[in-house]
């Protein structure tokens, strides 16, 4: 007998098992719990049920199987059926995705709860607020244990378009805080660049990652120069505050040589014979392009070279590629 | 297994033992896409030339009809019997079949791939297929996973599953669409415009380009534009200066150059210390020249996104993407290999996630193709964009015409039985053809 089968509360249910028969691909041990469970689930489906029980079959389906995605889609309609506190649903969901780390669904599902919410609460602010709040709270403690966890990340950009987040202190306070921890959280320099650049107060609506945007205002392009600068200082081999900066520059519409002074900082290339300085491939590559762009092609050469061959020799083959070019351009 | 070569039997021994046996229990978490499992071990076995041709037939036959049990009645796929109804749930509703559980996108996709190996294309209702996939389009040109009975479109507006679409539509439709289907085609334009806006600051491509770059995302939409034809022709990618590529040659990109950049920057030095320490606190310091040589002993591994640890499938995503934009000759494969096969590759047979990891199948068949896209001897020439052999892609693009031929119904001692018009016997089969029965051809005047 399983926990479905001879109990009281589902006797009026037949179940539907799956249906494997000969020749199936990627047949799975499943417990018998597991079996049963799924059986009265489709059972249950068929019958278009939404009951307190489905919430209780769902959820331990959901225990053996948090991927399953027709459950969770099954669960969200049931609990719109019952009307059920979200904010209970919303704790439940906590200790789930504590303990599925690499699990879609749960986001989605909180997505779908959250779109449900929101018009409860659009026009106060103050719940607005608190919801925003408790959000957060509870996406530090997952960042706790993965700060680059993806699914939440996406969450969290959702989050932030869906309640006006953007002007928020608390938002890049939070983000700062966590490169304060990891100066190469490479999701956190991600979601910066989004809430800057994405602000609808200054942003051009639509405008691409990769093109400049006039509307973006000069002092903002200096701020985040100035934060991406900072944190190359500390570790200058970090690629994520480099990339960070060719996409200040490019939104501001600037030229990469407008910060050649600062990437000299990490490089020194001496004239004569003596050895070079190099404290970061990544200021190296900068300047290659800065240089390349000014049309000092012998310098950019000369970057790319030690890249090549010294630097990142692993991507050999890359600074090569990139050098053919300036050769061309020398030889004319 | 310490040695840089790839140990075929034990590969082949894995993958036999994937297909004929239980999974353990952990993979219940993979219920949903067995059908992406099932695909992963057919053509791992076909990579390794022990393909199903090695099966009895009897064999073959049931894995076809297992797969085609998997058909959803209103078109499209579902990823496993645990999302399929028996038929008689499916009644009529009026406006077609009730839905029970949805087709599934992936499940389609793979589904097709599957049945290249062991059927044939026209054993898929692919009207039926088409129709339902263009309902997964949304707006903004994405597609969603599935569509729900109240028409909602579930599933994240991300690259995978336009790629998925992009690759059902070429199985399905070839890469011309004809007059009379183009209204139930899906929209090109729209969907590469999406994967064009989806380009981040830093050159790769997320699921939208408000988030972080990730490898799998940039692979999916590159892939997708290989398959609808949408990649710049490699020749026009300018190196000279990164990020300024000219746009008007680049279809599906906004900025190749970039993404160059962006993919070759995946490659990460593998040293034995990074498993013990949890940051590498030398980044902080000046590089010395030590830690950078390279050396006959090195390994080369990808991440998925930046400052994040090498994993055996990035190997696949980026190298993938470099050879479909053309620029696979950028990276350098004997590092790469060794770390595949000193690192990930698995005693048993098979590979995992990262080194000491034991294998599975997700990662077992992502480090053959990484291998195969490198061009790996003793394994089958390679497509990226399908993520299947080149002589597979042949089989289904025959398979694909073949399915397009018209079939004919023809009658014989009051019984009907189609034909294809391109069967030699189709003329004679046709002109002996007896009239259909009395009662039928009553009903139709009925009907009329």
């Amino acid at each position: 007998m399983g926990k479905y089968e001879g109990n009281p509360v589902w006797d009026d249910v037949v179940p539907i098992p799956q249906d494997d028969g000969e020749g199936a691909l990627a047949q799975i041990a499943y417990t018998d719990e597991y079996a049963e469970a799924m059986g009265y689930l489709r059972a249950i489906m068929a019958a278009k049920e939404y009951s307190p029980r489905v919430l209780d079959l769902t959820e331990h389906i959901i225990s053996m199987n948090a991927a399953h995605y027709t459950v969770w889609l099954y669960r969200a309609s049931t609990l719109r059926a019952l009307n059920t506190p979200i904010d209970k649903e919303l704790s439940w969901m906590n200790e789930v995705a504590l303990q599925n780390q690499k699990n879609y669904q749960i986001w989605h599902h909180r997505q779908i709860l959250i779109d449900q919410l929101y018009p409860s609460i659009s026009s106060d602010p103050a719940a607005i607020q608190a919801l925003a709040d408790s959000e957060l709270a509870f996406m530090t403690q997952m960042f706790d244990e993965d700060s680059k966890n993806y699914h939440v990340w996406s969450y969290r950009q959702y989050l932030v378009r869906k309640l006006g987040l953007f002007n928020s202190p608390a938002e890049l306070k939070s983000v700062e805080n966590l490169l304060r921890k990891d100066i190469r959280n490479n999701s956190a320099w991600s979601h910066r660049f989004f809430l800057v650049f994405c602000n609808p107060e200054y942003s051009t609506p639509d405008s691409k990652a990769t093109e400049y945007d006039a509307r973006i205002p000069d002092a903002i392009v200096d701020r985040e120069l100035a934060f991406a600068q900072a944190a190359t200082f500390e570790a200058p081999q970090n690629q994520s505050p480099w990339n960070y900066i060719r996409g200040v520059l490019r939104k501001g519409g600037r030229k990469l040589s407008s910060v050649e002074q600062f990437a000299g900082e990490f490089v020194t290339l001496p004239e004569d014979d003596s050895a070079e300085d190099v404290k970061s491939s990544h200021a190296l590559d900068f300047l290659a392009e800065a240089w390349s762009e000014e049309g000092k092609t012998e310098k950019a050469d000369h970057a790319l070279r030690l890249l090549a061959d010294k630097y990142d020799r692993i991507r050999k083959n890359y600074w090569d590629w990139r050098r053919a070019p300036l050769k061309e351009k020398t030889s004319k | 297994m310490g040695e840089s070569q790839l140990d075929t039997e034990r590969h082949i021994k894995y993958w036999r033992r994937c297909l004929k046996s239980l999974l353990p229990t952990d993979y219940t978490s993979t219920d949903s896409s067995r059908m992406t499992l099932g695909f992963f071990i057919l053509s791992a076995l076909d990579l390794l030339g022990a393909g199903v041709e090695t099966l009895p037939d009897k064999e073959r036959a049931n894995i076809r009809d297992w797969i085609l049990k998997c058909q959803h009645p209103n078109g499209g796929f579902c990823g496993s019997p645990n999302h399929r109804y028996p038929d008689g749930y499916y009644v009529d509703v009026g406006h077609g079949k009730q839905l029970m559980d949805p087709a599934n996108l992936p499940a389609t996709f793979f589904a097709i791939l599957s049945l290249g190996f062991v059927g044939r294309l026209d054993q898929i209702r692919r009207r039926d297929c088409l129709r339902w996939l263009k309902t997964l389009q949304r707006d903004d040109g994405s597609f969603g996973e599935f569509i729900t009975e109240e028409g909602i479109i579930e599933g994240g507006n991300d690259t995978r599953y336009c790629y998925l679409a992009a690759a059902v539509r070429w199985a399905l439709t070839g890469d011309q669409v004809s007059e009379e289907e183009e209204k139930d085609d899906i929209d090109v334009e729209k969907m590469v415009d999406h994967l064009r806006r989806g380009q981040t600051y830093d050159g790769g491509i997320s699921e939208s380009s408000e988030h972080e770059a990730h490898a799998g995302y940039t692979y999916c939409a590159i892939a997708a534009l290989s398959l609808l034809n949408r990649l710049p022709d490699p020749s026009t990618i300018s190196s000279s200066t990164p990020g300024t590529a000219s746009t008007a040659k680049l279809p599906g990109l906004a900025d190749l150059s970039g993404m160059v950049r962006w993919l070759v920057s995946r490659q990460i030095k593998y040293t034995m210390e990074e498993d013990e320490e949890e940051d590498e606190t030398s980044s902080a310091e000046p590089l010395s020249l030590a830690e950078l040589s390279l050396n006959e002993s090195e390994f080369v591994g990808f991440n998925g996104r930046c400052n994040k640890k090498a994993d055996t499938c990035y190997s696949f995503w980026v190298t993938a993407c470099l050879d479909m934009i053309g620029s696979g000759n950028l990276i350098e494969p004997g590092p790469i290999r060794r770390f595949l096969f000193e690192q990930t590759q698995h005693r048993i047979g098979g590979f995992g996630k990262s080194p000491g990891s034991p294998p599975d199948i997700y990662h077992s068949y992502l480090g053959l193709a990484a291998l195969a896209t490198m061009k790996e001897p003793g394994l089958k020439s390679f497509d990226p964009a399908l993520c299947i052999s080149i002589q597979q892609k042949e089989k289904l693009d025959k398979m694909r015409r073949d399915a397009l031929v018209p079939t004919r119904t023809y009658w014989k001692h009051g019984y009907s039985f189609s034909i294809r018009e391109d069967d030699p016997a189709y003329e004679k089969t046709m002109a002996a053809s007896e009239e259909p029965p009395r009662f039928i051809v009553d009903a139709l005047k009925i009907v009329r």
